[in-house]
C-alpha cells in the first residue's frame, strides 16, 4: 500500500532506506571489514622482504667494492689470494643466510594466502561456523593487544586458527615493550631505526615524506635523557644533548628547551612544569605511544576489534525496551554488564515496524500478521490461532490474563 | 547454542565470492614474482662467486717454470672489470623492482577492496576494562572452556571472575556425560528441574528416558527383561502425559536387539544424541536464567551486520565530530537480520517517529496503525472524524484504541 503523502509538514525528513539487501552480499559486506586480517601479514612479509634485500644489497657492495680496491692495489700472490677466498666465503655465508630467510618468507606468505583462502570460505551454509571463528580471532586480537599472551596462545592453539592470528607479530612488540617497562630505550630505539623508511611515509597523503621523522624517537630520546639527569649525570646529559636531542631542534625547539632545561632542576622538584617531566608515568606513556606507531605500521586500528565491534553491536541493538523488567535474556543488553558498556552509546533507529510476538518471538509480517486483543493487547496469528485451537477458540492473554473468544481478535494493518 | 549440529564440511559448499577470487590472483602474482626474484638473487650471487672462484684458481696455479713471480694485479683488474660489466647490484635492483611492482599492485587492490579504517565509526568512550573482563570470562566459562578462562583471569588480574564458572560446570559435567553415553547425570538434572521443566512443555525427561530405554533394547538378549524392568519404573509414571510415545516405546519391546529393522528404526539415528545433547543444554541455559546463545556471541554479530552502515556515516558525518560524540539516537536506520530482532519496535508511517510510552501506537477501526501523535494531528485535537490516510475510512480520536505489543 503506498501512503499518500500527508500534508503534515512537521514529518521529520527521514534519509533514504537502501532496501534490505540479500544474504549473500551481507556476507560479503562482512568480509570489507577484514582489511587488518590481510594487512598485518602482508606487512611483515614485506618488512621480510625489505630486510632480505637490503643484507644481499649491502653484502654485494662490500663484495664489489673490494674487488675494486684490491685491483687497483699491488700485491703479493698471498695477500691476493687471501682476499678472495675471504670474499668467497662472505658470499657463502651470505647464501646461507639467504636459504633461512627465503625459508621464512615462504611461511609468511603461506600465511597470506591461508587468509585468503578462509575469507573465500565463507558461505551461507556454514555462516555458523565461520562465525564462532570470528569471534575467537577477535578475542585473541584482544588478548594480544592487552598483552595478555598466554591466554592469546592457548586460544588460538585451542581452536587452530594460528595461521589466522597475529601472536608472531605481536610478541615482536612484547619485547619492545617489556623493555621500555624495565626503563629501557635501546629496542624501542632499535625498532625505530629497523622501521625508518617505513614511519617516515605520511598516511595522509600516502606519499614518502622525506624529512619527518617519528616522534617516538625523538620522546625516547627525551627520556634518556630525563633519566640521566635524574641520576645527576649532567657531563653525560650534557653529551647526550648535543648528540641525540639537537637535531631535533629544527622542528621541535621549544619541547627541546623544555627538556633540557630539567638540568637546572632536580628529580623530586615541586616546581609543576619541570615535576612532570620526571615523573615515572612518562615510561606508560612511551608504551602506548609505542604500540600506536606499532600499529600504524602494521594497518592495524589503534582500537582492539574487540571494541571496535561490541561498540557497533551495543549500539545497532540499543532500545529502550531492553532496559525493562522483562526483556528477554535472548538480548544481550538483558544482562548488566552489557548494560554497563552500552550506557554512553546512542540508541538505534528503525526505519520500518519490527513487531515481534510475546509469545512465539517471532516477527509479525506479512505471513504472519498481528491479531489485536479487545485489551489492545498484540500477538501474531500464528500464535493466537495455536492458542485457540489447543483451547476450545478461547484465547488467554499471557501478560493480563484476559480471556476472550478468537472471533473476538482484530487483524491490524501495518504499514 | 553452544554445541552445533554437524554442519557440512567447507570443501563441499559451492561457489566462492568473487570478491576473493580476483586478490588470490593478485597475490598469486607476488608469489611468483617472490619465487623469480629469490632464484634471480641467487644466480647473481652464484656468478660473482665463480668469477672469484675462477680467479682464484687461476692465481694459485703454480708459476710458470721459467717466469718469476705473476703480477696479480693484472687478473685482479681484469676480474673488477668483468664484474663491473655484470653489474651485480643494478640486476638485484632490477629484480627487487620488479618484486615491488608486484607488492604494490597487491596492496592497492586490498586497500581498494576493504575498509582500511573501521574505527572510523569508533567513538572514544570508555569501555570499563574490568566490564569488559566479566563479560569475556563469563563467555570462556559458558563455552566451557574452563582453563581458558581460568588463565584469562589469572593474566587479566581478575581473580575474582573464577566465581562466574560454578553455574556452568555442573551443565558441561551433564553434557560430558553424555558424550560417552551416560544419562544419569542429565537424568537427576531433568527430575530436580521437572516442575520448571513441566511448566514450559519441555518434554525433555520423556526423551532422555527414551533415548536411554532404546539404548538399552540395542542390546538384545536378555536387554529385554532389562528394559522391561526400566520401563515399569521410569516410562509409566510418564504414561499419564506422554501416553502416545510410552506405547510407541512398548511396540520397541518386540524388536529387541534388531530396531533397525523395526519401523521404529530412525530412534537409533546418532543424530539423536546430537539432538537432546543440545536440547539439554538450551534447558540448562535457561534454568540458570541464560541465553542461548553466548551474548558477546551476538553483540558481536550485531556489530558485524551493523558496522558497514555505520561507518557510511562515519563518512558523511566526518566534519561533525562532536555531534558524533554526543547523540542521542543514531541518525540513520540500520538494518539487521530478524535474529537480532529481541524488541518489538514500532514506527509510524506518517511521522516516522518511534512509539513509546508518551507517544503509543493506536490502531483505527479500519485495522490502520498509527501513532497518537499523529492521530492527534490528522484529527486536529478535536473530536472531528478524520480520513485514515491509507483507506477512505474515517474514524474520531476516541474510536482509537491503543495498543500494546
Amino acid at each position: 500500500m503506498e501512503p499518500e503523502p500527508l500534508q503534515n509538514g512537521d514529518s521529520a525528513p527521514s534519509a533514504p532506506v537502501p532496501a534490505p539487501p540479500s544474504k549473500m552480499s551481507n556476507l560479503e559486506e562482512s568480509l570489507k571489514l577484514e582489511h587488518q586480517f590481510l594487512k598485518v601479514p602482508f606487512e611483515h612479509l614485506k618488512k621480510s622482504m625489505r630486510v632480505n634485500h637490503r643484507m644481499v644489497e649491502k653484502e654485494m657492495s662490500a663484495v664489489m667494492l673490494t674487488v675494486a680496491e684490491v685491483s687497483d692495489r699491488d700485491m703479493s700472490r698471498e695477500e691476493a689470494v687471501h682476499h678472495l677466498t675471504s670474499l668467497v666465503s662472505r658470499l657463502q655465508g651470505l647464501k646461507r643466510k639467504l636459504e633461512e630467510s627465503n625459508k621464512t618468507e615462504q611461511l609468511q606468505a603461506q600465511r597470506c594466502r591461508a587468509r585468503l583462502d578462509h575469507l573465500g570460505m565463507l558461505q551461507v551454509g556454514n555462516q555458523r561456523e565461520w562465525s564462532d571463528i570470528r569471534v575467537k580471532r577477535i578475542l585473541v586480537d584482544y588478548m594480544l593487544r592487552l598483552s595478555y599472551y598466554n591466554t592469546a596462545i592457548e586460544l588460538a592453539e585451542h581452536s587452530n586458527i594460528q595461521d589466522l592470528v597475529d601472536v608472531d607479530v605481536f610478541l615482536e612488540a612484547k619485547n619492545v615493550i617489556d623493555a621500555l617497562q624495565n626503563k629501557e630505550v635501546a629496542p624501542a630505539l632499535a625498532w625505530c631505526a629497523e622501521n625508518k623508511s617505513r614511519l617516515k611515509k605520511s598516511k595522509v597523503y600516502d606519499i614518502p615524506v622525506v624529512h619527518v621523522r617519528s616522534k617516538l624517537e625523538f620522546e625516547l630520546r627525551q627520556q634518556e635523557f630525563i633519566e640521566l639527569v635524574r641520576a645527576k649525570n649532567s657531563m653525560q646529559a650534557l653529551a647526550y644533548v648535543r648528540k641525540y636531542l639537537a637535531p631535533w631542534g629544527s622542528t621541535h625547539l621549544k619541547e627541546l628547551q623544555h627538556v633540557v632545561a630539567t638540568l637546572a632542576f632536580t628529580s623530586d622538584t615541586e616546581c609543576e612544569k619541570y615535576k612532570v617531566l620526571f615523573d615515572a608515568k612518562r615510561w606508560d606513556c612511551l608504551v602506548e605511544q609505542f604500540k600506536q606507531e606499532f600499529c600504524r605500521l602494521y594497518g592495524m586500528s589503534l582500537e582492539p576489534l574487540l571494541n571496535i565491534y561490541l561498540q557497533a553491536g551495543l549500539s545497532v541493538l540499543k532500545t529502550p525496551y531492553c532496559y525493562e523488567e522483562d526483556c528477554t535474556k535472548e538480548d544481550p543488553l538483558s544482562q548488566e554488564s552489557f548494560r554497563k558498556l552500552a550506557s554512553s552509546l546512542p540508541f538505534s533507529k528503525q526505519h520500518h515496524s519490527k513487531l515481534v510476538c510475546y509469545i512465539s518471538k517471532e516477527l509479525m509480517d506479512v505471513d504472519n500478521p498481528p491479531f489485536v486483543l479487545p485489551n489492545g493487547y498484540v500477538y501474531s496469528t500464528k500464535a493466537m490461532a495455536d492458542m485457540a485451537k489447543k483451547n476450545g477458540g478461547k484465547i488467554t492473554c499471557p501478560r493480563t490474563g484476559l480471556v476472550c473468544n478468537f472471533t473476538d481478535l482484530v487483524k491490524a494493518f501495518i504499514c | 547454542m553452544i554445541i552445533m549440529l554437524r554442519e557440512k564440511p567447507f570443501s563441499e559448499l559451492g561457489q566462492e565470492m568473487e570478491l576473493t577470487t580476483t586478490i588470490k590472483d593478485v597475490f598469486d602474482r607476488v608469489s611468483k614474482k617472490q619465487r623469480l626474484s629469490s632464484s634471480k638473487t641467487q644466480e647473481v650471487i652464484d656468478l660473482v662467486e665463480q668469477e672469484i672462484e675462477q680467479v682464484l684458481s687461476k692465481i694459485q696455479q703454480p708459476p710458470p717454470p721459467n717466469g718469476g713471480e705473476t703480477n696479480p694485479k693484472a687478473i685482479l683488474a681484469e676480474l673488477n672489470a668483468k664484474l663491473k660489466e655484470f653489474g651485480p647490484t643494478n640486476q638485484l635492483d632490477s629484480s627487487q623492482k620488479d618484486l615491488n611492482m608486484a607488492l604494490g599492485k597487491y596492496t592497492k587492490v586490498i586497500d581498494k577492496t576493504f575498509i582500511t579504517d573501521i574505527a572510523k565509526a569508533y567513538r572514544s568512550v570508555d569501555f570499563d576494562q574490568h566490564t569488559l573482563n566479566q563479560i569475556i570470562a563469563a563467555h570462556f566459562y559458558r563455552q566451557g572452556l574452563f582453563d581458558l578462562g581460568d588463565l584469562f583471569t589469572t593474566e587479566a588480574h581478575e581473580p575474582d571472575l573464577v566465581s562466574l564458572k560454578a553455574p556452568f560446570l555442573e551443565m558441561y559435567a551433564i553434557l560430558e556425560a553424555m558424550r560417552l553415553k551416560n544419562l544419569e547425570p542429565a537424568l537427576n538434572w531433568a527430575r530436580t528441574h521437572r516442575d520448571q521443566l513441566l511448566l514450559k512443555g519441555s518434554s525433555l525427561e520423556m526423551k532422555l528416558h527414551r533415548l536411554a530405554f532404546v539404548e538399552m533394547l540395542q542390546k538384545g538378549g536378555d536387554a529385554r527383561a532389562e528394559a522391561l524392568a526400566y520401563a515399569r519404573t521410569h516410562l509409566a509414571p510418564l504414561a499419564r502425559t506422554h501416553m502416545a510415545e510410552v506405547q510407541r516405546l512398548m511396540g520397541c519391546l518386540l524388536w529387541a536387539g534388531r530396531l533397525d529393522a523395526s519401523p521404529y528404526a530412525e530412534l537409533l539415528s546418532p543424530s539423536q544424541w546430537e539432538l537432546l545433547e543440545n536440547e539439554v543444554a538450551r534447558e540448562c541455559c535457561g534454568a540458570l536464567g541464560q541465553s542461548c546463545e553466548s551474548p558477546l556471541h551476538v553483540a558481536i554479530g550485531a556489530g558485524v551486520q551493523g558496522l558497514p552502515t555505520l561507518l557510511k556515516l562515519a563518512n558523511v558525518m566526518a566534519a561533525k565530530r562532536q555531534e558524533w560524540g554526543a547523540m542521542k539516537q543514531l541518525p540513520i536506520a540500520v538494518e539487521l537480520g530478524k535474529e537480532y530482532q529481541f524488541h518489538s519496535v514500532f514506527v509510524c508511517p506518517v511521522s516516522r517517529e518511534q512509539g513509546s510510552e508518551e507517544n503509543p501506537p493506536m490502531i483505527m477501526p479500519c485495522g490502520h496503525v498509527l501513532c497518537r501523535g499523529s492521530i492527534m494531528k490528522l484529527s486536529k485535537s478535536s473530536n472531528r472524524a478524520f480520513k485514515c490516510p491509507y483507506c477512505p475510512m474515517e474514524a474520531t480520536v476516541l474510536q482509537c484504541r491503543q495498543l500494546h505489543f
